[in-house]
Formats: C-alpha cells, structure tokens, sequence
C-alpha cells in the first residue's frame, strides 16, 4: 500500500508541476493555453540538440529552460496579443482555438522534420529505499525538483513584492492598476514562468519517461484536466489535484489494471468537475 | 476571480451574425436542393477511382458530423468536444450489435444512433444541471473523448482494440459500394440541412437563438434554457450517431482513429469556423471546402498538421464570423448601396 501511495505522490508531483504553468496563465490572463505540452516539447528538443552538440546535460537543461522561458515571452508578444483584446468567455474560446493551432503547427513541423527524435535524460545509479519502497532514482530526482520548484513559487508568490503584485491583479484587476501596478507587465512575466515550468516539466518527465516528438497533445491534455480538477487559477489547489490524481491512478493501477486506471482517472476529474465545477481550491464563480 | 468577465454575457465568437432564419417554404428547401444539385454528380465526375470516391465518401460524414455539432455549438452555445466520440458510440454500437449480436443491420444502425443520442443529451443535461460554462462544458466533453478511447483500446476483445473492428455483417449490403454508400451518404446530409432548416424556422430555433444571445434575458422571456439545450444536445447527437453508423459500415472498416479526438473534432470546430458557426450552409461549405484542401495537400504528409493549424489561426484572426456570413454581408452591402460602395472607395 505504502508502494502506492509513494507512486501516487511521484506521479501526482508530476501531475501538479504539469498544472502549475497553465494554471497560472488562465489565473491572470483568463486565457487557456493548449500548445503548453508543445512548448514542453520544443524545450525538451531543444535540449536533446543541445546534448548532441556535445554540451553537458546540465548546461543543456539550463538552454532548455531558457528556451521555454523565450517561448513564454513569443507567445504573449504575438499569439495572445489579440486574445488580451477580448473580454469573458470569448477571450477564452479564442485563446484555446488560436493556441490549438499553434501546437498543429508545432506538432505537425516537429513530426515531419524529427519523426523519432525523444529526449531521456538517464539519472545513474540503483534504486533508492524510501519507508522500505525501492523507488527509482530517476523518478526521485523528478520529485525533488518539482518539490523544489513548488516551494520556490509559493515563496515567491507569498513573500516577494513581485508575487504579491502577480496574485493582486489576479484577485482584482482593476484595484491593481489603481494602486499602481502593470497588469500587462504581470502578465508577460506570468508567461515567462509559465514557459519555464513547461521546460521543467519536459526536463522531470525526461528523467522518468520519455519525452517524444508527439508527446505534446498528451501532456496538455492531463495539464489541462488536473488544472480544472485543482480549480482553474488556483496554484495551490494544482499541486493537491495532481497528488490526489496521482494517488488514485496508481492505486487503480494496481488493484484493477492499467487500462481502467485511466479511465477510473478520468471519470474521477469528470466527477470533480461536475460535482464542484469551481475545482477542489477554486474560487466559487 | 471571474467577477470581472461578468459584464458580457454570451460569446461574441458563436452567432450575432445569423439573420432572421426565413419563414417561407421554398426558402426551407431551395438552400437543400441546391446543396443536392452540386454534389450529386461528383461520382460521375471523379469516376471509378476508389480512392477519390473513398474522400468523397469521407467528407460527406464530416459535413454530416459539421451539421450536428452545428446544432449542438452553433445553436445553443454548448461546446461538445466528443464529436468524434459521439460518432463513434454509434459506429461501434452498430457494428457490435450487427456483428457480434446477430441484428439487422438497419435495426442497428438505428440503435446506434439512438444510444449517440442518450450520451449525447445526458452529457448536456449534466452541463445544464450544473450550469457549466462553455469552457468546463468542453473540458467534461473532452474527458468523455478520452475516456471512450480508452474504453475502445481497452475492451478489444469487443472492438478489436487498435488496429480496428472489421465489419462482416456488411457484405451483402448495397452499402459495400462506393456509389450507392455517396448517395445514402448525401441522403443524410440533406435530410440533416432540412431537420437543420425547419429546425430553425420551429419554435425550438427561436429558443435557441434567444437562448444564444442572452440567457438571462431568454430564460426571463419564458425560454426554459435547460431543456432546449438538451433538446439541440438529443437532436445533434443523434445526427453524429447516424453519421457514425452510416460510415462505418459504409466503409467496413473502424478503428479508434477513424473517430479520434485530433481527427474528427479538430477537423470539425475548423470546417464550422470556415464555413460559419451557426449557418445553414457553413458547415456544408467549410466540409467541402476542407476536404479539397486536404486532399491537394495529401502528399506533405505530417505537414497537412501545419497547415490545419495556420487555417485556424488565419480562421480566428481574421473572418471570425467565417466564410458564409462574411460573404453573405458583402452582397447584401453591394446589392443595396452598390454606387455609394463604389464611391467611397
């Protein structure tokens, strides 16, 4: 049970970093982005090429997360410039279609180009014991740094007058422009992290699974679902929905099989939705 | 956190550029008729080759899923993103039923259909009852996609899992060749149009339509808004169901790909945006329009994708309303004002 639960959180950490970026992104801007797992993608073969090159892993992380970073920044100086432009649900409905066109963009150009081209990032060394559990070390690593970047953006957002202008136009717009702070700056910086979270997700999930070419549309798919469940803006309520999906996925694993587990997931996030459509942290609409 | 969205109700995207649907009788079927005229002859012009014929074939369903998912979106605002499931729950339930249970095949497809329909409306009862917006309305859509992919890989020994279900059954039925399968086909998309056409002309189109531009005030003018929207999600539902059916066994071959969510949904939110969300015609217009475009770029390969996601944004950015409207507005302009057109510019 314990070897579960401990999936389930290795799993679940994943889930959330994955939410986090979008999370974030939908909080402040109101808008939905679905090409995330491509930017994920494209950092992960940035780094990949990087390797190749012949630079060591960890610089070549480093480019990769520079790149989500630049990526983060491309989107919102021109994709997202006309969505700003509408308010409500239809900035939303456009932000989802436009970015839904970047990633078969993405996707289409990097399948073409790099048909079997994945990024795995190989951390050396034998299983780890944890509370009698072997784990891997690979997925542990994973763990750690998402555990890590967790606890660095609650201190940033808590503690550091830059995070507390983020959360305030978040919770009013309007009173943060009257007190004197740039929505659109937030926003541009919210896009920047976001990208960064995006490469960091491809860089953790690299050193569990593979991260490949067509990977992209999964990856936005379980951001997306987990965002919701967690409650749409709400960071927070993204790390406990990702652990709570974790948990139940591989527990279901175990006890009824792969191929329901997913769907035991699904139905799981349906059921959120539907029973709490604000998500388990979100703000009552 | 949404207080400040709360000002505009309704999506600027969906509608507001639709006229008054028109209330005589020829204007109910010429618009069928003249959908019928042109597209009955293209087996005479592409001839023998199955191939063509095999495209052919493949964008009708798509104008028939277009049409459906019209009436579910384009009516009532609902964004249903399993299309392709809905499809395929009546493609496969037909088949099963036919192949592994021993029914008629017309008695199938039927039940196929109806079983689309339930879905359907349960889903969009379940969105009404819990007042989900268009955004969470999708992502619960969305979930049933992937939890019905999944169910179709999962229960291969009903479905035969990835590489697909081939349909027995069908071999003695006039719907194995190419022609009469276009005809029935077409058959289909001109009855959805006309159900489409009366649909919006009948009481329920004035529902929809007021529902559409503002709830608060639809549901205050007596529109009971919960029940019209199951209506559109039953009505459209079914339609995706037949479609489904129809083209399953039509071309004796389904697998999960054949009703997948990147290709049947996203191909069918493109063709509505192109030809018009919430028009009569758009969804035949966009349909056809798409498949000839597909077809001229069949040989890039994976980089049809790129050119599917430029279509969207090129799409959103520029004629939102999309093509049918667009056009519509422009001869209007240019029959009533044609010398002061001229003049200002």
């Amino acid at each position: 049970m314990t070897a579960y639960v401990l999936d389930g959180i290795v799993l679940g950490l994943q889930f959330g970093l994955l939410a986090a970026g979008l999370t974030l992104v939908y909080g402040l801007g109101g808008a939905l982005n679905l090409a995330y797992g491509q930017m994920a993608v494209i950092s992960a073969m940035v780094v990949t090429f990087a390797i190749d090159a012949g630079i060591p892993a960890l610089p070549a992380v480093g480019i990769g997360l520079v790149t989500g970073a630049a990526l983060g920044l491309f989107f919102d100086l021109t994709i997202l410039r006309p969505v700003y432009r509408r308010q409500g649900e239809a900035r939303v409905l456009l932000s989802l279609l436009l970015t839904l066109g970047v990633a078969f963009i993405v996707d289409g150009y990097l399948s073409w180009r790099y048909p079997f081209r994945g990024l795995t990032l190989h951390i050396g060394g034998g299983p780890v014991n944890i509370l009698g559990v072997p784990m891997r070390r690979g997925s542990l690593v994973a763990s750690a740094i998402t555990i890590v970047a967790f606890a660095s953006l609650f201190l940033f957002f808590r503690r550091t007058a830059l995070g507390r202008a983020v959360r305030s136009v978040i919770e009013d717009e309007e009173g943060a422009r009257l007190v004197g702070v740039d929505p659109h700056l937030m926003l541009r910086l919210i896009l920047v992290l976001s990208g960064g979270l995006a490469a960091l997700v491809a860089v953790t999930r690299a050193m569990v699974t593979p991260v490949t070419v067509t990977g992209g549309f999964e990856i936005t798919v379980f951001a997306l679902i987990v965002t919701v469940v967690g409650g749409l803006g709400s960071f927070s309520g993204a790390l406990l929905a990702g652990i709570l999906l974790g948990i139940i996925n591989s527990i279901a694993a175990s006890y009824i099989g792969t191929f329901l587990s997913l769907i035991i997931l699904l139905v799981a996030a349906a059921l959120t939705i539907v029973i709490r459509p604000s998500g388990l942290l979100g703000v009552r609409e | 956190m949404s207080d400040r969205f709360a000002m505009t109700t309704g999506t600027s995207l969906v509608g507001g550029a639709e006229r008054r649907a028109s209330r005589s009788l020829p204007a109910l079927f010429l618009p069928v008729l003249g959908v019928g005229a042109v597209l009955a002859p293209v087996p005479l012009w592409l001839g023998d080759s199955r191939v063509l014929m095999g495209v052919a074939l493949l964008g009708l369903a798509f104008a028939c899923y277009t049409i459906g998912f019209n009436v579910i979106f384009g009516s009532t605002g609902q964004l249903f993103l399993c299309v392709g499931a809905l499809a395929g729950v009546g493609g496969y339930s037909s088949a099963i039923l036919a192949d592994r249970f021993g029914m008629p095949v017309m008695v199938s497809i039927l039940l196929g259909a109806v079983g689309a329909s339930l879905v359907g409306g349960l889903l969009s009862w379940i969105a009404v009852r819990r007042s989900l917006g268009v955004i969470f309305t999708g992502i619960v859509t969305l979930i049933f996609s992937l939890t019905f992919q999944n169910l179709l890989l999962g229960r291969g020994d009903l479905t035969g899992g990835e590489s697909g279900f081939l349909i027995s059954s069908r071999a003695d039925l006039f719907l194995g060749e190419l022609k009469p399968a276009y005809y029935v086909m077409l058959a289909l998309v001109l009855i959805f149009l006309l159900i489409h056409a009366i649909l919006r002309r009948s009481h329920l189109g004035w529902g929809f339509r007021a529902l559409r531009d503002n709830e608060v005030a639809a549901e205050l003018a007596g529109v009971d808004v919960a029940r019209y929207r199951v209506y559109a999600a039953l009505i459209g539902a079914a339609m995706l169901g037949l479609a489904g059916a129809t083209y399953a066994f039509s071309r004796g071959r389904i697998s999960p790909t054949t009703f997948g969510f990147a290709q049947v949904d996203v191909v069918v939110v493109v063709m509505l945006a192109f030809g018009g969300i919430g028009t009569l015609l758009g969804p035949i217009l966009g349909a056809v329009v798409f498949t000839i475009i597909d077809e001229i770029l069949i040989d890039f390969g994976q980089l049809r994708l790129v050119a599917h996601g430029a279509l969207i944004i090129i799409l959103f950015l520029w004629i939102q309303r999309g093509l049918i409207p667009t056009l519509g507005s422009f001869f209007r302009s240019a029959r009533f004002h044609p010398r002061r057109k001229r003049w200002r510019r």
